[in-house]
C-alpha cells in the first residue's frame, strides 16, 4: 500500500506555459485569445469491421445524436464526437474523472468500436476572435473561409510542422488538439504568430 | 545635366519630406517615391557599374525588371543586396550604397576590364582558364567572382521575423492595371472569392503612370473608383506589395508580400515579409507587358532610359529625366513618351522612328522617320547621339522603344512555350490550361479597350465555371493605336552595345555562339549568360533571341524562348525559412516527465524531434562518463529510474487483434496470454529487421505495442499499409497512444521495494508479478496505471506507464519511495551502456542491413506461420554463412579504449580497409566490468568467439588487438534478471 501520500491532480503540459495575459500589438480588443481546454477527456473511437451503423445507431441511442458525417462534428450535452479519419472520431467531454468517458464508451460499445483513452496525449487550445481565422492560415492549407469550412466542422491538419485536429465550435471560435509532447513548442509558434493582432490569454 | 523634380503633378506628396543616403551622401524626396526617382529628381544618373566591364550605368527601367540601378539597401543583419532601386519604395532614413565597384561609383579601377573587351567574348572564361585545371577551383573561380559581381551578402542574423500563410480564392487577378481591374470587379460583382494582387506599392498598375481615359475621367480617376468598390466587397480581398513569383500544379501559386520592406524597421510583432502560398480555382494573369530596349552604341550610357520608364518618371514621380530628350523608337509607343514629356514641359528635341511609314501623332515634335540611333555619345552621362547616316544631334537623354513584350512568365513556369507573333513582334501566351489564363497586355492586347474587355470577359468565364454569374459591364476608353516595325539591332554603330544590360552581353557575342555551335537558344544562354543573374533577361531575351535567329539563319519562331521558371523576381531565403528558424527550426518535443528530470539536473540530448535525458550530473561531477558509472552502478546494485516515455505505444484492438500482429511479427503473438508481455520483431517486406519492441496482451482482443522511439510513425503507416492494402479482411483497430502515457524503467535489485511502495492493494512477488508480466493496477490510491516486468538493463526490473498529465508526480513519488534504497535517476547513456553489457542489440544493429539470424534473434522467426518477411528472409544471400553478425567485443589489453565505427581485421593483417571482416556498431565504458566493450557486427562471427582481431580505427589512424566473444557480456545466465 503506498505510504506516500500525494494530492493526485491532472498537470496540463502548458500549466507554466500558457500565462494568462495581454500580449503583442496593442490594437485596442485582442485579435484573438487562447485559452487551453483542460483537463478535458479525449478518447479515440473506431469503428469496428462492418460496424459504422450500428456504432451510430448505438451512439443516437445512449447520446441523443447520430455520429458525424466525414469532416464534421456532432454533439450535444457536453459530450461531442469529431470525425478524424475513415470510421474513427475523437469523443471529447469536460468534467468527467479519470478515465470515466473511456470505460463509459468502451462499455456502451462493447463489439461496435474500439476505444483508446487519448485523454492525457492530447492537448486543447482553443483560439477565438476576428483574427482566429487568418491566424490559423498561417499554418493550416485548409480553407476556413465560411463556404468551405465552419461551424461544425472538424479536420486532421498540419500546421508548424505538427499534425493537429481542428475544428470548429463558432463564427469565430476554433479548437487545435496536438500531441502533448509538440504542445509548448506549438503553443510558442501559435502566439508568436498572434502577436501582430494582439492576444489575450485566458 | 541634372535631373529634377516636375513642379507639380505626380503621385507624391510633397508635404512631407523624406531624408536618405546613397554611398554616404544624404538627400531627400517624398513618399511615392522609389529609390531611384529620388536619386533622379536629385539630378544622380549613375547608379551602379556593370558586371564585367563596370560601366557606368544609371536607371534604363521602372520597375520589376530594372536591370542596372541594382544597390545594397539598409545595414547590418538587415543589409539586402541586389535590390532594385526601381521598386524601393523610399522611406525616412533609407540607406543605399551602389555595388560592384572599387575604390568609388565614380572612378572605378575594374572599368580598366573595357579596354580589353576584345578578348572578354562569350565562353572568354571556358577558353582562358582551361589549364591547368586543378587551377580552376582554388584560383581562377574565385578571382573572377570577386571581379565580376554583384552586391555582397551579410554574414549577421536577420532581425526580422518572416512568415507563411495560405490563401484560397474562387480567382485569383494578378496584376492591377487595367485588364486586372476590370476582369477584380467583374468577379468580385457575382460575388466570387477574389484575391487581387499587384507587385506595386499601390495598385493601378500602369493607371498609375499613364495618361488615359475611362468612362469619361483620367485612368487614374477609375482606377481609384474601382479600387474603392472592390475595396467595399467582403468577397474581394486586395493585396499590393506583393508579386505572385511563381506558378504550380494543381493551381497553386507562390507569393511574396513585403508587409513593412517600405519602412526602416518593421514593429517587434509584425513580420518583414509574408510568404504565400495560395491555392486559386482559377486565375486571370494580367501581369501587363514589358518595352524592350533597342541595340545600339552606348545603349547603357546613365541618360538612356527606356521610353516608358521616362514617362512613369514625369506622370508618377515627377520627375523628369534630362532636359533634352530624344526618343527612338521602331513602334509608336515612343510617340507617348514624346507627348507627355512635352505636355510636363520637358524639352523633345526629336523622335527618330526606324519606321519609314511611321503615322502617329507627335503633337508638332519633330520626327525623322526612316533613321536609327546609332550610338550614344557620352563619358559618364549622354551628351548626344549619332544618327546611323552619321547627323548629330545634341541632349542629354535617350529614351528607346522596341516594342513591347508580354509578360508570360507565369504562364509558362508549368512547361507551356509562348508562341511568336508577328504582327506584334512578341512572343504570347500559348492557351494554356482554363485555370490560368492571361488577359491584356499580357496576352498581347495592346489597346486599352481590349484589357479592359479581355479582363471582363476572361474574368466572367472564369467565374461562370465555378457557377457565379457575372455580367460584363466595361467602360468606353479612349485607345492609343499601337503599330510596330521590327528593329533589333542598329549595326552600324561604333560603341558597345548590350543586349543584356546585367551580364554586359553584347550583339557580337550572339552571332559567336551560334558559329561555335550553341545556336539553340537554351545552349546560347549558358554560353553568353544572356538572360541570366536577378533579371533573367526580362529586357534583353527578345532581342537576344532575335540577334541570334539572324546569325543562325532562322527565324525568332524557329528559336523561342528559353525555359521560364520560377522565381518571377528574386525571393529572399528568408521568407522561404519563414517562422522556421532558430529552435523552430523543427519542433521539440517533451516527454512528460521532462519536468521531472530538468528538477533533477539532466542533460538533455536531442533524438529526433524528442529531447531525452542523457545524464543526471551532480554538482561534485564534471564530464559525462562519471555520472553515467554511478548511475549504472546505481541501477545494477541498488535501484534506478529512467523516461522511457519516448518509445512508440500503440493500442491494438479488435477480434483480429492477435492475428494481425502474428503477421507483423516474426515470432508467434497468437498464442500470447491476456496479461503477459513478449518481445516481438519486426521484418521488412525483404526480410531485413526492421523494428523490435515489447507487446504486451491486456485482453483477448486488445494488445499494447511498444516500438522503437525512432521507429513510432514509420510502423504505424506500416500498420496502416498492411491492414489496407494487403489484409482488409481483418477486424482490427490501431491508434498511436505515445502521447497518453508516461512511461519509466524502473530497474535494479531494489526496483520492486520500490515500486511495491506506491502500489495499491497488490503484492508484488513472483506469482502476481512474474517474469513478463503485465497488468493494469492502481497507483497512489487511485493512479490507473500499467506496470510491466520486462527489462532492458538485464536486471529485476518494471516499466511503469502512468497516464501523461500525472508522469512528474509519480516519478517525484518513486524518488521519494526509493530514497531508502539509494534510487538514482539514470539517463538514455546509462541505459545504452547496460544494454551494451548485456548485449542486448539496439540502433547501431538494427541499421537496415541486418536479418533476424545476423543479431542472434534467428530462432525467432516462426516456422508455424506467414509473417511479413518471410520469404525474401530465406533468400540466398540473407542466410549466407558467411555473412556479417552481431558478436562481442572486447580489448586484449583492458586498458585500451576500442571505439565505435572501427573496423575488425584479421590479426595479422595490416592496417587498411582491404581485409575488414567486418565493424563496430556499438561501444560502452562498462563500470560492472571495469573496461571498455563493445558490439561488433563480424563476418562468421558466432565460430570465431575467442579469436584474436585487430581493431583498425581509421579516422584516428590507430589499432589495437581485442578479442571477439559473446555478445552477452555480463550475467550470461540472466539470474539478475530474475533475482
Amino acid at each position: 500500500m503506498p505510504d506516500t501520500a500525494i494530492a493526485i491532480k491532472r498537470v496540463s503540459a502548458l500549466a507554466d506555459i500558457a500565462v494568462q495575459g495581454r500580449f503583442g500589438a496593442d490594437k485596442g480588443a485582442p485579435g484573438v485569445t487562447f485559452s487551453v481546454r483542460h483537463p478535458a477527456s479525449i478518447v479515440t473511437v473506431i469503428a469496428r469491421k462492418d460496424k459504422s451503423e450500428a456504432l451510430s445507431k448505438a451512439v443516437e441511442t445512449a447520446y441523443r445524436f447520430p455520429l458525424p458525417g466525414v469532416g464534421e462534428s456532432a454533439g450535444k450535452n457536453g459530450l461531442a464526437f469529431h470525425w478524424c479519419g475513415a470510421d474513427q472520431y475523437f469523443a471529447i467531454a469536460e468534467g468527467k474523472a479519470e478515465a470515466e468517458l473511456y470505460r463509459e464508451l468502451k462499455t456502451r460499445f462493447e463489439g461496435l468500436a474500439s476505444c483508446s483513452d487519448q485523454s492525457h496525449g492530447r492537448v486543447i487550445i482553443r483560439v477565438v476572435g476576428p483574427k482566429a481565422r487568418a491566424l490559423l492560415s498561417k499554418g493550416t492549407p485548409i480553407d476556413l473561409h465560411a463556404s468551405a469550412f465552419g461551424p461544425g466542422k472538424s479536420a486532421m491538419t498540419q500546421m508548424a510542422h505538427v499534425g493537429v485536429h481542428l475544428i470548429q465550435t463558432g463564427e469565430d471560435a476554433f479548437e487545435l488538439s496536438v500531441f502533448r509532447g509538440f504542445s509548448e513548442n506549438f503553443w510558442e509558434w501559435l502566439t508568436e504568430q498572434a502577436e501582430e493582432y494582439g492576444y489575450q490569454v485566458l | 545635366m541634372a535631373g529634377f523634380r516636375l513642379a507639380k503633378g505626380g503621385l507624391i506628396d510633397r508635404s512631407t519630406t523624406l531624408d536618405f543616403t546613397f554611398d554616404g551622401k544624404s538627400f531627400s524626396g517624398h513618399p511615392g517615391d522609389t529609390l531611384a526617382s529620388a536619386l533622379i529628381a536629385n539630378g544622380v544618373h549613375l547608379m551602379g557599374r556593370s558586371f564585367k566591364y563596370h560601366r557606368p550605368r544609371g536607371v534604363i527601367a521602372a520597375g520589376a525588371a530594372e536591370p542596372n540601378a541594382l544597390v545594397e539597401l539598409r545595414d547590418g543583419g538587415r543589409k539586402e543586396a541586389n535590390t532594385r532601386a526601381t521598386v524601393i519604395e523610399l522611406y525616412d532614413g533609407l540607406k543605399a550604397r551602389s555595388q560592384n565597384r572599387w575604390p568609388s561609383l565614380n572612378f572605378d579601377i575594374g572599368a580598366i576590364n573595357s579596354l580589353a573587351a576584345s578578348v572578354f567574348v562569350a565562353g572568354f572564361y571556358y577558353k582562358t582558364f582551361m589549364w591547368p585545371k586543378s587551377f580552376w577551383e582554388k584560383i581562377y573561380e574565385p578571382l573572377i567572382r570577386r571581379a565580376a559581381g554583384l552586391g555582397s551578402a551579410t554574414h549577421e542574423a536577420d532581425p526580422d521575423k518572416y512568415e507563411k500563410s495560405y490563401g484560397h480564392c474562387d480567382l485569383l487577378v494578378i496584376g492591377s492595371g487595367p485588364a486586372g481591374l476590370s476582369a477584380a470587379l467583374t468577379a468580385g460583382r457575382s460575388g466570387a472569392r477574389v484575391l487581387l494582387i499587384d507587385e506595386g506599392s499601390r495598385l493601378g498598375g500602369s493607371l498609375l503612370n499613364e495618361n488615359e481615359e475611362i468612362g469619361g475621367v483620367a485612368g487614374f480617376d477609375w482606377a481609384q473608383a474601382a479600387i474603392a468598390e472592390l475595396a467595399s466587397l467582403a468577397n474581394v480581398t486586395l493585396m499590393p506589395r506583393t508579386t505572385v513569383f511563381g506558378a504550380y500544379d494543381g493551381n497553386v501559386f507562390g507569393a511574396l508580400e513585403r508587409v513593412n520592406d517600405h519602412v526602416l524597421a518593421p514593429s517587434p510583432f509584425e513580420p518583414r515579409q509574408r510568404y504565400w502560398k495560395i491555392m486559386a480555382k482559377r486565375a486571370v494573369l494580367a501581369a501587363g507587358a514589358e518595352e524592350r530596349p533597342i541595340v545600339f552604341g552606348g545603349n547603357d550610357v546613365p541618360g538612356v532610359m527606356l521610353a516608358s520608364a521616362m514617362r512613369t518618371f514625369a506622370n508618377r514621380y515627377a520627375t523628369a529625366s534630362g532636359k533634352s530628350v530624344v526618343v527612338f523608337t521602331n513602334n509608336d509607343s515612343g510617340y507617348r513618351t514624346a507627348r507627355d514629356l512635352k505636355a510636363k514641359g520637358v524639352h523633345v528635341e526629336v523622335i527618330i522612328d526606324s519606321r519609314k511609314d511611321a503615322a502617329a501623332e507627335a503633337s508638332g515634335i519633330p520626327v525623322l522617320k526612316g533613321r536609327s540611333v546609332s550610338d550614344a555619345t557620352a563619358g559618364k552621362i549622354v551628351s548626344g547621339v549619332e544618327l546611323s547616316d552619321h547627323t548629330r544631334i545634341a541632349c542629354d537623354t535617350v529614351a528607346m522603344s522596341g516594342g513591347w513584350s508580354p509578360v508570360v512568365n507565369l504562364l509558362c513556369h508549368k512547361g507551356a512555350k509562348p508562341v511568336w507573333n508577328d504582327k506584334l513582334q512578341a512572343f504570347l501566351p500559348s492557351n494554356g490550361d482554363a485555370q490560368l489564363v492571361a488577359a491584356g497586355a499580357a496576352n498581347g492586347a495592346m489597346l486599352l479597350s481590349e484589357a479592359l474587355n479581355e479582363g471582363a470577359e476572361k474574368a466572367a468565364k472564369a467565374v461562370g465555371d465555378l457557377g457565379f454569374t457575372a455580367k460584363v459591364d466595361v467602360p468606353k476608353c479612349r485607345d492609343e493605336a499601337y503599330k510596330i516595325a521590327p528593329l533589333w539591332w542598329v549595326k552600324e554603330s561604333h560603341g558597345k552595345a548590350f543586349v543584356d544590360y546585367q551580364n554586359d552581353v553584347t550583339p557580337k557575342d550572339l552571332p559567336l555562339a551560334a558559329r561555335e555551335g550553341y545556336s539553340s537558344i537554351e545552349l546560347a544562354k549558358r554560353y553568353t549568360t544572356a538572360g541570366m543573374a536577378t533579371d533573367q533577361g526580362k529586357l534583353g531575351n527578345v532581342n537576344a533571341i532575335a540577334i541570334l535567329a539572324e546569325a543562325a539563319g532562322k527565324s525568332i519562331a524557329e528559336i523561342g524562348t528559353t525555359t521560364f521558371r520560377p522565381f518571377y523576381t528574386p525571393v529572399a531565403f528568408a521568407a522561404f525559412a519563414g517562422p522556421f528558424t532558430g529552435h523552430h527550426f523543427m519542433p521539440t518535443r517533451k516527454t512528460p516527465l521532462h519536468d521531472w528530470a530538468e528538477e533533477l539536473g539532466a542533460v538533455f540530448v536531442e533524438t529526433g524531434l524528442w529531447l531525452r535525458s542523457s545524464w543526471f550530473p551532480l554538482p561534485t561531477e564534471s564530464g559525462w562518463l562519471d555520472p553515467v558509472i554511478r548511475e549504472v552502478n546505481a541501477a545494477r546494485q541498488k535501484v534506478g529510474i529512467c523516461d522511457v516515455s519516448t518509445l512508440g505505444k500503440i493500442d491494438v484492438q479488435g477480434p483480429d487483434a492477435a492475428e494481425f500482429l502474428n503477421r507483423l511479427y516474426c515470432n508467434g503473438f497468437a498464442q500470447l496470454d491476456v496479461g503477459k508481455a513478449r518481445y516481438g520483431l519486426m521484418l521488412r517486406e525483404d526480410g531485413i529487421v526492421m523494428d523490435d519492441g515489447t507487446t504486451s496482451r491486456l485482453a483477448a482482443d486488445h494488445f499494447f505495442m511498444t516500438t522503437t522511439t525512432a521507429n513510432a510513425a514509420k510502423i504505424m503507416t506500416h500498420m496502416e499499409f498492411c491492414h489496407q492494402a494487403l489484409w482488409p479482411e481483418l477486424d482490427v483497430q490501431y491508434v498511436s497512444v505515445s502521447e497518453q502515457w508516461a512511461q519509466m524503467a524502473v530497474a535494479g535489485p531494489k526496483a520492486r521495494p520500490t515500486l511495491q511502495k506506491i502500489v495499491d492493494d497488490v503484492v508484488l512477488d513472483d506469482i502476481t508479478f512474474p517474469y513478463l508480466a503485465a497488468k493494469e493496477i492502481s497507483i497512489l490510491g487511485g493512479i490507473t496505471a500499467r506496470l510491466f516486468r520486462i527489462s532492458f538493463s538485464g536486471e529485476h526490473a518494471y516499466e511503469l506507464s502512468v497516464p501523461a498529465d500525472y508522469g512528474n508526480l509519480v516519478a517525484r513519488a518513486l524518488m521519494q519511495a526509493g530514497e531508502e534504497f539509494g534510487i538514482t535517476p539514470y539517463g538514455v547513456e546509462a541505459l545504452s551502456v547496460m544494454r551494451v553489457e548485456k548485449g542486448h542489440v539496439a540502433g547501431g544493429e538494427l541499421n537496415g542491413t541486418t536479418t533476424a539470424d545476423d543479431l542472434g534473434l534467428g530462432r525467432m522467426m516462426s516456422t508455424k506461420k506467414d509473417y511479413i518477411g518471410r520469404m525474401m528472409a530465406g533468400r540466398e544471400g540473407l542466410t549466407a554463412k558467411d555473412r556479417q553478425v552481431v558478436v562481442g567485443i572486447r580489448p586484449v589489453d583492458k586498458a585500451d579504449r576500442i571505439r565505435a565505427g572501427s573496423h575488425l581485421l584479421k590479426k595479422d593483417d595490416k592496417p587498411s580497409l582491404a581485409g575488414s571482416q567486418g565493424y563496430i556498431t556499438a561501444v560502452a565504458y562498462s563500470p560492472t566490468l571495469g573496461y571498455w566493450l563493445g558490439l561488433a557486427l563480424c563476418a562468421n562471427g558466432r565460430q570465431r568467439h575467442g579469436e584474436i582481431v585487430k581493431v583498425f580505427d581509421g579516422i584516428r589512424n590507430i589499432h589495437m588487438y581485442a578479442e571477439i566473444c559473446d555478445p552477452m557480456h555480463y550475467d550470461k545466465e540472466n539470474k539478475k534478471l530474475h533475482a
